[in-house]
């Protein structure tokens, strides 16, 4: 199966580039040149990934980013030229699951988008955690009757958590199995992404049941058994 | 109370302002005073001598008129002498004694009368002497009376007096000086009171002339403080046309040229430093751009004739370099913008210095370097960047690599209960004092003939310096031609403490030898 990605960027350089290293590892490509634009595109060609920069005419990429997240779950890899604190927590709180900061080489922003197209292992199956049973293949999570909806990247963290409740998880060992990362990378990612998770599935986020913080090591799921 | 006066210029102007006008107010005080007790004694004694001499005379007249043989009788006279001479007296009250001089054989009988209160100290016997044998002219001396209990000063003056059948005998006034002491005590008080005022109103009208002068100066410094101290926007009251207005005026256009200056001055480096970070953000796009060419370029060299294939080894290489110092500059730049925020955590200075190591290791492999460390087998606990510090450390091992002449490079870990250290030592060409000197600037480089081989960005220590001050460290560096350079970074163990002495010598106890 060929995923399909929107590369949006208003360099015409940058974005003929990146498709055809796109296409050459086997990608489709959609392309958008503006922020307007680009929500439009998002919404005709239903693409798998957006590759979006950051700073776009019309409006930012972290105003795209908010859109395509209100209706779709897809995944966003950020490009930004900046690799300052703001412009990548906005982001990040925008809702985009990673980011690439320019200039960045073939290699690592194809294994970005790898790692973000990657799906749940084959022996994922039905588990429950607290209130919350999480299916793998549908990649729903139920409260009781009630369906939440969780973008993959929020899933697979979730579950992985989940998969091993006794097992606290260092941001190092959620970069590496979570978003794919070999090496240290920015814990920033974890942070803000458990926020985002807590914000959907806790019934009070400032006092979280369900993914719960270990002080000084990281995060595990549940509270009861440990 | 030294320290007021050795700060206060006010109070020590009053201070002298008072001190001498109080000398002098009370040098003619006392001359005055002296002078006046002087005229009044004197004028008293010559108007008690013409009294005196009256009254010798008219007791004389008396006693001649008399002519008197009987003994009583002239008992009688000479008793009536002393009331008559104590009421005739024209100023002030005065006491009056007739003695008969001693010595004289005939006439026992006669008695000397004297005024009622009159003590016969008042009388000295010298006096009495110095009248007998000064028979054509009055004799005086000063004496103190008392009267009702008071000492007062008073005079006696004496006269002989020879009296028919009678004898020998000793006219004395006695006078009482009581009023003219009052009215010199009067005077006296009055000129010190006088005096007193005189000082206060001395030292008021010093204060509020000092004031009015140095409170302009002191208005004009505390002013000038505030304005060293950052408050740019500091001026003083210009009032009047004299010369602390001047010194205003001439003190704000002072105030205001330097403002101007500083704020040109700042708005020009914030426009370089500005330039410089968009010039950096504006490059990223077409060098990403260049990157991901280049890749395919060089992924597919192997299909390319000799000539070019290398050309896309080259191009590659220098697109590398090329990033690299783009991401110096930008981060110099953010430095520079006061726009760097350290993320602090707690980290084993051990693990970081790992880090740093295995990440160079590739190049010390090909530098056919060796790297030695020595750590302490304990944690080296510290609040640190760790990415910063671990870039600042791989710096100062690639230029130990660069400049160590492939002899081994030594790191040292230490720590102390305030602070830790690291020490990266190479034992290669080393560095002049002048060269040291300018280590940390920007793009400098120790040999420009040298051959670059490692290919840093001439950025990397001017970085280093800056990690180094962001964890409020020291990065301090040795260095001796011939036998190698040292740095040495000092970090407290937590970023707001303050570092009194590093856990490490420099230059390290390998070099000492």
């Amino acid at each position: 199966m060929t995923h399909r990605i929107l590369v949006v960027d208003d360099d015409d350089a940058l974005r003929e580039m990146v498709g055809l290293v796109l296409a050459s590892n086997g990608y489709e490509t959609v392309f958008a040149a503006d922020g307007i634009s680009a929500v439009e595109v998002f919404r005709a060609q239903n693409p798998d990934l957006v590759l979006l920069d950051i700073m776009l005419p019309g409006q930012s990429g972290i105003e795209v980013c908010r859109e395509i997240r209100a209706f779709s779950g897809t995944p966003i890899v950020m490009l930004t030229a900046k690799g300052d604190t703001d412009d990548v927590v906005a982001g990040l709180e925008a809702g985009a699951d990673d980011y690439v900061i320019k200039p960045h080489n073939g290699v690592e922003l194809v294994a970005r988008i790898r790692a973000r197209l990657r799906p749940l292992g084959e022996d994922a199956g039905m588990l429950q955690v607290g209130p919350l049973s999480l299916d793998p293949k549908t990649f729903e999570v139920r409260r009781g009757d009630a369906q939440i909806p969780l973008t993959p990247l929020e899933f697979k963290l979730l579950h992985t958590l989940a998969a091993k409740p006794q097992q606290v998880f260092s941001r190092e060992m959620l970069l590496d199995q979570v978003w794919g990362y070999q090496y240290k990378a920015d814990t920033r990612l974890v942070n803000v992404h458990v926020q985002r998770l807590r914000s959907k599935v806790e019934e009070d986020p400032e006092n979280p049941k369900i993914v719960m913080t270990v002080r000084g090591h990281g995060y595990r799921a549940g509270s009861d058994s440990l | 109370m030294i320290r007021f006066f050795r700060r206060s210029l006010t109070a020590r102007t009053v201070a002298l302002t008072v001190l001498l006008s109080s000398l002098a107010v009370i040098l003619i005080g006392g001359f005055l005073s002296y002078s006046l007790a002087n005229s009044f004694y004197q004028d008293r004694l010559s108007q008690v001598l013409s009294e005196t001499e009256r009254a010798v005379g008219s007791v004389q007249n008396t006693v001649a008129a008399a002519s008197l043989n009987d003994e009583t009788a002239l008992q009688t006279l000479l008793n009536s002498v002393v009331p008559s001479l104590e009421i005739s007296g024209g100023t002030g009250s005065r006491q009056v004694a007739l003695l008969r001089s001693p010595d004289q054989g005939q006439l026992q009988l006669f008695q000397s009368p004297i005024s009622q209160n009159l003590e016969l100290s008042s009388i000295p016997e010298s006096l009495r002497e110095a009248v007998r044998q000064n028979a054509d002219s009055l004799t005086y001396t000063p004496v103190q009376l008392t009267v009702d209990g008071v000492l007062v000063p008073g005079i006696t003056v004496g006269a002989p007096l020879s009296i028919p059948v009678a004898g020998e005998f000793e006219l004395y006034l006695v006078f009482n000086l009581a009023a003219e002491e009052q009215a010199l005590i009067l005077v006296q008080n009055a000129l010190a009171f006088g005096g007193i005022a005189l000082i206060v109103m001395i030292a008021l009208l010093s204060y509020f002339v000092t004031r009015s002068l140095v409170g302009p100066v002191e208005r004009a410094a505390a002013a000038a403080q505030l304005i060293s101290e950052g408050n740019l926007d500091q001026r003083l009251a210009e009032r009047g046309e004299d010369v602390m207005a001047l010194l205003s005026k001439s003190f704000n256009k002072m105030a205001a040229s330097l403002q101007q200056q500083i704020q040109q001055l700042d708005s020009l480096s914030r426009m370089q430093r500005r330039f410089v970070s968009d010039v950096s953000h504006e490059l990223r796009t077409p060098l990403t751009t260049i990157k991901l060419a280049g890749e395919v370029i060089f992924g597919n060299r192997s299909k390319l004739d000799p000539a070019l294939a290398r050309s896309a080894e080259l191009l590659q290489d220098q697109i590398d370099r090329f990033e690299k110092l783009l991401g110096d500059l930008l981060e110099i730049s953010r430095y520079d913008a006061g726009a760097v925020v350290a993320e602090w955590e707690q980290h084993d200075l051990n693990a970081v210095v790992g880090a740093a190591i295995a990440s160079i290791e590739p190049l010390a492999k090909s530098k056919n370097c060796e790297i030695f460390v020595e750590l302490p087998s304990t944690p080296v606990r510290a609040e640190l960047d760790a990415k910063r510090i671990e870039r600042l450390l791989r710096n100062l091992l690639s230029n130990a690599i660069e400049h160590g002449e492939e002899k081994p490079i030594i790191v040292e870990v230490g720590q102390n209960s305030q602070a830790v250290a690291v020490c990266v030592t190479d034992q290669g060409v080393g560095m002049t004092r002048a060269q040291l000197e300018r280590v940390f600037d920007r793009f400098w480089r120790a040999d420009p003939a040298r051959q670059r081989s490692v290919g840093g960005t001439g950025l990397g220590l001017a970085i280093a310096r800056e990690d180094s001050a962001l964890h409020r460290g020291w990065l301090q560096v040795w260095s001796k031609p011939k036998r190698g350079t040292s740095f040495r970074l000092t970090l407290p163990k937590s970023r707001d403490a303050v570092i009194a002495n590093s856990p490490l010598p420099l230059p390290p106890r390998s070099m000492e030898a």
